[in-house]
């Protein structure tokens, strides 16, 4: 009551945190933007150093303290590596890596979509059919193949994997933009005489925004689950690479002694992926509340 | 937006079975076609796909493998030299033009012929058929240990949404959602093999070792399938029909089970045809984990071996593999979803 009228003669400063309005999408926000800091901070603090093995504190649990007095806090692996900085360092590959990959499967979708949705006739089969035929198609498996016969490292990855990715994405693009192309405005912008391509581009395009936000959260997570999946059966980033997937990797044999080799990397790709997931989540509901639901 | 979700989406959108009065009005459009065209319709569309996808993959794998180096050097391995080099482009064929090349590579992918394993001279094809079964046996009970726990639970989450012990389900399972697959196969194992010592973790030694392969498998899809499955089923409680069941004295087990479920599985129709898909994908790095011996691994191994016909016939086989899945999922609903058998003339 009182506050009420207090705010009605003088706003109190606030001191409230930017929100969305959405509790899943901040959640999410806020664990994916600790992820990014832990990533962008190796820069301040990691020297090359750190990475680098020590033979005499090999396998030692979490909170172990070498001779030297430097604490590890995660732990160390078969080679003596502090995990902590090998997660961090693994940031950009396995985070990095999808992330190319993603810009490019929203790219390759929505450009194929919108397409399939404007032309008609022989176009449109051509786009449906390959869609659905590439679709069906496991993509860990394409994507196995195809990387092993181009090789490994950062960009073999990220361009396979964006090359192979986008059926999935070109399909929601087409349904929804196949939709907003019967709205009364692009009858309109065309009875004016625009163009095909700006009426994609300044018509169509900002209605499909929604669509392509929740599609590329949730490809994200998938594609940095492939990724680590490419690289825990050896055929992702190089051998020596401290990506998620490779310390997993290296975790199986030593799952009896040292536990924590699996959990570490382990707990990264969830938390990356459950943070994405959540965002993917939080836009979807906040643009139902607006009366345009998504359709994933 | 309404013509929006019948675009995408034309099996859920359609009409449901107890409202006749929309369903009378939507008949001038529609008319019901026989059932044996509509299923050579659908399983033909399914042959032209699964034709461009044999065609485009093996394409893409035969001109990737001679673009980005020399085939007969990999053949060749390090050891070597020219004039091996020669007689093994001469033996392969690798000598001629490309096209020439291409021609004879898919004359020969249509007679099923993919060469001899590099690894150890046996017929590619062959060594493929001999690890299908197991693959097979760990896919099916994957597949229905999946459906079997997905289809109660995504009912029973979506049936109350806003009951507390559901809402913590519910954040349970999107939790699952978040945890790949080969985690869930790295914890079983450190918890059922390596602490307790329950289950073995290596192999195919019986009912005992199919246990946690098949969790494993499961685990990569189960928590989206649920997640679908209760909001298809939370959006059928609220339909019309729902609440004149009730109306009419219907218990509320029979309105989930018979009324709202049924309404709610057929919107899950592309969901449940792709699994087969989800899950060979899965069985890869599953088999891997486990050491079993299925088609997964035999493709994993010959990708590092670099032992190409074995991966063609391989990734040939999944690929016929999974159209059949999708095939037999689309004849079963067309078999038992009338509205499927509709077609707008």
């Amino acid at each position: 009551m009182t506050s009420a009228t207090l705010g009605a003669e003088k706003r109190p400063i606030s001191f409230k945190i930017p929100s969305t309005g959405s509790v899943q999408l901040n959640l999410g926000i806020i664990i994916f933007s600790l992820v990014v800091l832990a990533l962008l901070s190796q820069w301040a603090f990691l020297t090359p150093a750190d990475l680098d093995g020590n033979l005499a504190a090999r396998l030692k649990p979490p909170g172990f303290v070498d001779r030297n007095g430097v604490t590890h806090i995660l732990g160390t692996d078969q080679l003596g590596r502090d995990l902590f900085f090998r997660v961090l360092a693994g940031l950009p590959w396995s985070l990095g890596i999808s992330g190319v990959a993603v810009v490019l499967v929203a790219l390759i979708g929505t450009t194929i979509g919108l397409i399939g949705a404007w032309n008609s006739g022989i176009v449109r089969t051509v786009v449906l059919l390959g869609i659905a035929s590439i679709i069906a198609m496991p993509f860990l498996v394409l994507a196995l193949v195809v990387v092993a016969l181009i090789g490994r490292g950062f960009w073999p990855i990220s361009l396979t994997m964006g090359f192979i990715a986008w059926p999935a994405i070109a399909r929601v693009i087409y349904a929804e933009s196949r939709g907003l192309l019967q709205r009364e405005y692009v009858l309109a912008a065309q009875l004016f005489g625009v163009r095909s391509i700006p009426i994609l581009l300044f018509h169509v395009l900002p209605g499909l925004r929604p669509t392509i936000l929740v599609m590329a959260a949730f490809f994200f997570a998938v594609l940095l689950i492939i990724e680590s999946a490419l690289s825990f059966l050896g055929l992702g980033a190089p051998l020596n690479a401290p990506s998620w997937g490779n310390m997993l990797s290296d975790s199986r044999q030593y799952l009896v002694n040292a536990p924590w080799m699996m959990l570490v990397p382990a707990a990264a790709i969830v938390s990356s992926v459950i943070s994405l997931n959540l965002i993917g989540d939080g836009v979807a509901e906040l643009s139902r509340r607006r009366g345009r639901a998504v359709d994933v | 937006m309404t013509d929006l979700a019948k675009d995408a989406k034309p099996v859920a959108a359609a009409t449901p079975p107890g409202a006749t009065v929309r369903a009378s009005t939507a008949a001038a459009d529609v008319q019901t076609i026989p059932v044996w065209q509509n299923i050579s319709n659908v399983l033909g569309r399914r042959l032209i796909e699964l034709l461009v996808l044999l065609v485009f993959v093996s394409s893409t794998l035969f001109f990737l493998l001679r673009f980005t180096g020399d085939p007969a050097a990999v053949l060749a391995g390090e050891t070597g030299d020219q004039e091996q080099l020669e007689l093994i482009r001469k033996q392969y064929g690798l000598d001629k033009p490309l096209p020439v090349q291409y021609g004879i590579f898919l004359i020969k992918m249509v007679q099923l012929d993919f060469g001899k394993s590099f690894a150890n001279a046996q017929d590619a094809l062959g060594l493929v058929f001999e690890r299908l079964p197991t693959s097979f046996t760990l896919v099916l009970i994957a597949f229905t240990a999946n459906l079997c726990t997905s289809i109660p639970m995504g009912a029973w989450l979506g049936s109350r949404p806003d009951k507390t012990g559901r809402k913590l389900a519910s954040t349970f399972v999107f939790v699952a959602q978040g945890i790949p697959g080969y985690i869930t196969g790295l914890l079983l194992i450190q918890l059922f093999a390596v602490e307790l010592r329950w289950l073995p973790s290596i192999g195919n030694q019986g009912p005992q070792s199919w246990i946690m392969p098949a969790i494993t498998l499961a685990s990569f899809q189960a928590p989206q399938v649920i997640r679908v499955i209760s909001a298809n089923v939370a959006e059928a409680m609220r339909e019309d029909y729902i609440r004149t069941a009730r109306a009419n004295g219907a218990g509320f087990s029979t309105l989930l089970w018979r009324h709202a479920l049924k309404n709610a599985m057929l919107g899950a129709t592309a969901l449940i045809g792709a699994q087969v898909s989800f899950l060979l994908g899965g069985s890869v790095i599953t088999e891997v984990i486990f050491a079993w011996p299925g088609l997964g691994r035999l493709l994993v191994t010959s990708v590092q071996t670099l032992d190409f016909p074995v991966v063609q016939a391989a990734v040939f086989m999944i690929a016929v593999f999974v159209y059949l899945a999708i095939m037999i999922t689309d004849f079963v609903f067309l078999l038992i979803d009338p509205r499927l058998r509709r077609q707008r003339a």
